[in-house]
């Protein structure tokens, strides 16, 4: 074995880059470890305990250069592996020519240098954060936060301020957005049209925003608010705001809400807006009070799919329940499925990217298939102990920190959740194996193409074992996303795997499968 | 309070969007292709990252 290092003084590359900078080298031939990582003492310190050490490191490296270290099979290898590294990082200097020759390091020069600026999208270490959206919103322009951990303090400080100044504040931790047509960060490519979503739930937004595209209408806006918004320590200030706003948006004719249950008197405050409004509201809480939201004049939604669904239908002047509304199991499928099952498969394991479409799967479980175990926090459903062994039913969200931490979002990299599959592939008691791929900018650019590595070799575990594996999958997307849905779909399908139109539909079908 | 979003209807949402992008370079990129006007900020953390220096920023200003 040997180790190597390389150190580029004064570069810098943001934390995403970096995490795909090593999975890449981590793939070139001999390599047995590898990081490409900023010289910070904390990192220099993780190298050392991971085996990364050199004398070089040791001397040259600091805080402002970047490492790029390899262990590998020889010192031949673990050269090539560098130098390949290297070659990586020059195309990417040719990506950058994309960005324009003048590249900024601050705000306040950007701001100079860029007048009519009127969004920022902030994606830096959360406890930064607060500094630099201080600057945005003293500039009089409008903040999207995709970062995560910012303090509480701080998101209710920069609320107010936004209040104060007119302006709107999504997230922090929003992934997701869609203004003017724009999509912002994680986004799907969806249709202009009239229905407006205020949501405090990523994945719930990209749900939706897809939906209402699939069954031919659009959006006006979708507006993120992130996940704390509707807590009552921030009291739904971001939410409030931009309910009002669509309220009064000439382009928005159907408005749609989506939320986990905010705090009760974030609930009543959003559904006394929502009471005096002209234009027709749909009310997702995922889980939550129907007769409430009913009591308030919207119409209820039990599930993403029915939000965007009967959001459609009141926008064609039709009854919000009729057409495709109400969900229903295909039970001559399930009932093939079952057959093919073998004595003592009975278990679904539930492994998503999307963490509100993990809770919405719990919400459809309940009390359907016996108990079920997951890593979210859902009052219905038992705690999972080691999140990396599945019991009896789970359902794991791998977007959730203990996955997360210092490794790429699994709607980018879904590695983690592949070596998954397999694993559930070879206990005898899996019956189901649940994804769901969420396509649209910034997320892989094949996920079901991904999924597909580790699908195959389930199989092929299963079927040497002689059991019939059932993978339930959802595709959230378009077809004007850059994976192109309808391609997604027809790769899966291809090799035996279920695809259903809503994440909704998926998880009923699999009460239908699994129940007693 | 109604006359108040209605400001930010009229300033953000009647109007093309101009972004600036401070962090992860893909979220500029992709909005780029798209055709979006975007400047996007090598951000770097202050003070090159020293917790101890950053702190001690904090307490000057």
């Amino acid at each position: 074995m040997y180790v190597k290092s390389h150190i580029l003084k004064n570069t810098f590359r943001d934390s995403v880059y970096l995490m795909r900078l090593s999975s890449t080298i981590r793939e070139f031939d001999g390599v047995i470890e590898a990081e490409s990582i900023v010289g910070t003492d904390h990192n220099k310190k993780f190298l050392r305990s991971g085996g990364l050490w050199t004398e070089e490191i040791e001397k040259d490296a600091g805080a402002n250069d970047m490492i790029i270290a390899v262990k590998a099979e020889n010192e031949e290898k673990a050269e090539q592996a560098i130098q390949s590294a290297l070659d990586e990082l020059n195309k990417q200097v040719d990506r950058e020519n994309l960005l324009g020759d003048f590249v900024p390091r601050t705000f306040e020069t950007a701001l100079q240098n860029f007048s009519g600026a009127n969004i920022a999208l902030l994606s830096i270490p959360g406890r930064h954060v607060r500094r630099e959206a201080d600057k945005v919103l003293d500039a009089g322009l409008h903040l999207m936060i995709f970062s995560d951990n910012v303090s509480l303090e701080d998101e209710i400080a920069l609320k107010q301020k936004a209040l104060e100044k007119d302006l709107l504040v999504m997230g922090p931790d929003c992934g997701t957005a869609i203004i003017n047509g724009t999509p912002l960060a994680f986004a799907n490519e969806v249709r202009q049209g009239k229905i407006g979503v205020v949501a405090a739930a990523g994945t719930g937004l990209q749900e939706v925003s897809s939906l209402v595209n699939n069954f031919g209408e659009g959006i006006s806006q979708g507006i993120g608010t992130g996940g704390r918004d509707v807590k009552a320590a921030v009291g739904g200030v971001t939410m409030v705001q931009g309910l009002k706003a669509l309220l009064n948006d000439s382009g928005t004719e159907v408005i749609v809400i989506i939320s986990k249950p905010p705090d009760t008197e974030v609930t009543e405050k959003v559904l006394d807006i929502a009471a005096e409004s002209k234009k027709p509201v749909v009310v997702n809480f995922l889980g939550g009070d129907l007769d409430q939201v009913r009591a308030a004049g919207c119409e209820p939604a039990e599930t993403l799919k029915e939000a965007a669904q009967k959001a459609v239908n009141i926008l064609r002047k039709k009854d919000a329940d009729s057409g495709d509304a109400a969900l229903k199991a295909d039970q001559k499928l399930a009932g093939s499925e079952k057959g093919r099952f073998k004595k003592g498969q009975k278990y679904l394991r539930a492994l998503y990217s999307g963490g509100t479409l993990a809770y919405e799967t719990l919400i459809l479980l309940q009390d359907k298939i016996g108990p079920v175990y997951t890593n979210l926090s859902y009052e219905y459903a038992e705690t999972i102990e080691d999140v990396y062994k599945s019991r009896v039913n789970t359902v794991i969200d791998f977007g959730e920190d203990e996955f997360t931490q210092g490794r790429l979002h699994p709607m980018i990299d879904p590695s983690l959740r592949n070596s998954r599959i397999i694993e559930e592939a070879k206990d005898p008691e899996t019956a189901v194996v649940m994804l769901d791929l969420v396509l649209g900018y910034n997320a892989h650019p094949d996920p079901a193409g991904s999924a597909l590595e580790a699908i195959k070799e389930a199989k092929e575990i299963t079927v040497q074992e002689g059991r019939h594996l059932s993978f339930v999958t959802t595709v959230c997307g378009t077809d004007e996303d850059i994976q192109v849905r309808s391609e997604q779909v027809a790769k899966l399908e291809k090799e035996g795997v279920l695809v259903f139109q809503s994440n909704a539909d998926a998880a009923v079908f699999v009460a239908e499968l699994l129940s007693k | 309070m109604i006359v108040q979003e209605a400001k930010i209807m009229e300033n953000l949402f009647n109007i093309e969007l101009k972004v600036i992008n401070m962090g992860l370079e893909g979220f500029a990129e992709t909005l780029k292709e798209r055709g979006t006007d975007v400047m996007h900020v090598r951000w770097q953390p202050p003070a090159m990252g020293d917790d101890d220096l950053l702190n001690l920023l904090d307490k000057l200003k």
